[in-house]
């Protein structure tokens, strides 16, 4: 059985590298510096099972772009991270079920293995 | 002959009867023996008709009184009367005048009440009014640290998560250096990265830590050492979440470094407040331009922005206390304000040059004074 393919968005490098480096072992993670590269990645993937986005990036931010993305990509889980607090827009997301979680930075490496795996469970 | 008359009405009625009897009487018994002893030669009739004459003149001097004393007496009488009745009335007229006065007195001391009232309502409001002024001076204070802190505020969302992504780094490098050091097979690049990571992260946290620090400085010594790119460093990495990926920031300081002497955290303040109108004048993307030099003895800061401009009716409020034309919770409509009273305090001026959909440039000038200023001013006292 391959590895789950996880895409992660953020506009800092170091959070994509780090990222990848911890969990690339169980996951087939990959990285997007911009929405633009993500829509690349998630055109050229499309066996790509959960997506992490940041909330602020230039252009467009998470919520934005997971509301453009989610006619491609229906079965998907979203994650939002993001250093902020939780705000009216990602509450909404969330009760709409656009977002299955959204998870504060810091955030423990534990907590997105634990949130992948249920996500992987339920779908 | 009205003269005499009038001399004659002047003497008392008492002294005129008296006169006018003591006359009459005398002619008559005069006249009356002189005609009684030419008619009558007979002594004992004549005593008999004196008797008679005696009479007469009594009954005639009787009648006489008894009308003048009657006319005199009716006269009396009536004034009596008059007087009396005169008196009742003066007795009614001073009754009811007394009851009038009275009532003026009642209505007066009531009066007098509601003034004494007044006037402890207006003693009463007049300590109220200076209480509040006290107040209201105490507030002022209060607001010009609070602004200082609601600018924090605005910032602090974003300051959050300015710390919140070194975090996130510190915090995988760890992660990650747990797991590498579990391992067997040691990879050094990996280790190197995991530790590279943890030590931007670190740095990046203590850097804002720093910048809020120094903008949160409070003391009023102006003769610290203010190394002015330094501290405009520090505000654009405070305020650095707000620029990022939507302003650019165009940095064109003087080759040499500009120091003088003042309050750094006053001039925090002023390079934050300036900075954050600058990037909430900008709606989508823009541009921030920074300029230093140094003119005769003077510091030039310039920030430009390609924001909304100030309209031109504007342009003399935004130093107001309390003017301001953002949304509620953006701003105090204090920001300019106290950027203005700290340059002055600093002996520096700030000037705006705006146009409407185009942007603004500040301009702060601060006069540079070094350590040997401070001295001579020292030895001239």
């Amino acid at each position: 059985m391959s590895k789950p393919k996880i895409l992660y968005v953020d506009d800092e490098n170091i959070n994509l590298l780090l990222f990848k480096a911890n969990l690339q072992n169980r996951y087939d993670v990959l990285t997007a510096i911009s929405v633009e590269d993500a829509l690349e990645k998630i055109g050229s993937n499309p066996d790509i099972r959960i997506v992490f986005s940041d909330m602020r990036m230039p252009g467009m931010n998470g919520i934005e772009f997971f509301r453009k993305v989610r006619p491609l990509l229906p079965e998907v889980h979203f994650y939002i991270l993001t250093g902020f607090d939780i705000s009216h827009e990602i509450k909404q997301a969330l009760e709409e079920g656009l977002i299955r979680e959204y998870i504060k930075k810091p955030f423990h490496y534990s907590r997105i293995n634990a949130e992948i795996e249920a996500s992987i469970k339920v779908s | 002959m009205s003269s005499l008359n009038k001399k004659i009405s002047g003497i008392g009625f008492e002294y005129r009867i008296a006169a006018a009897y003591l006359i009459l009487g005398g002619i008559w018994i005069i006249f009356s023996d002189r005609i009684l002893h030419f008619f009558i030669k007979d002594s004992d009739t004549l005593t008999d008709f004196q008797t008679y004459k005696g009479w007469f003149y009594v009954i005639i001097t009787a009648i006489l009184f008894f009308f003048f004393l009657r006319k005199h007496l009716l006269h009396l009488r009536k004034t009596e009367k008059e007087l009396a009745q005169h008196k009742d009335n003066l007795l009614e007229l001073v009754e009811e005048k007394t009851k009038d006065l009275n009532e003026a007195v009642k209505k007066l001391s009531l009066i007098n009440e509601e003034l004494q009232q007044k006037n402890d309502l207006i003693n009463k409001q007049n300590i109220e009014l200076k209480e509040t002024l006290q107040q209201l001076k105490d507030t002022q204070i209060q607001l010009f640290h609070a602004e200082k802190m609601a600018s924090l505020g605005i910032m602090t969302a974003g300051i959050a998560h300015e710390i919140n992504n070194p975090l996130n780094y510190i915090l995988g490098g760890v992660t990650g250096l747990e797991h590498y050091l579990d391992d067997e097979k040691k990879d050094q690049q990996k280790i190197d990265f995991f530790i590279e990571s943890i030590k931007t992260g670190v740095d990046r946290v203590s850097t804002i830590v720093s910048g809020l620090n120094q903008l949160s400085r409070i003391n009023d010594n102006y003769d610290e050492k203010c190394t002015i790119h330094e501290i405009l460093d520090n505000c654009l990495s405070i305020i650095n979440h707000q620029l990022k990926g939507r302003i650019e920031v165009i940095k064109k300081y003087s080759e040499e470094e500009l120091i003088t002497l003042g309050n750094v955290g006053q001039l925090h303040q002023v390079f934050t407040n300036i900075l954050v109108n600058a990037v909430q004048a900008i709606e989508d993307e823009g541009k921030i331009s920074i300029n230093t030099i140094h003119k005769n003895k003077n510091i030039i800061i310039e920030i430009t922005d390609t924001g909304c401009g100030i309209a031109p009716e504007n342009l003399s409020k935004i130093t107001d206390p309390f003017f301001t034309t953002k949304d509620p919770g953006k701003g105090t409509g204090l920001g300019l304000s106290i950027a203005y009273n700290l340059m002055q305090a600093h002996h520096g001026k700030i000037r705006f040059q705006s146009e409407p959909e185009k942007g603004t440039t500040v301009t702060l000038e601060l006069p540079i004074k070094s350590e040997a200023d401070v001295e001579a001013k020292d030895t001239l006292r």
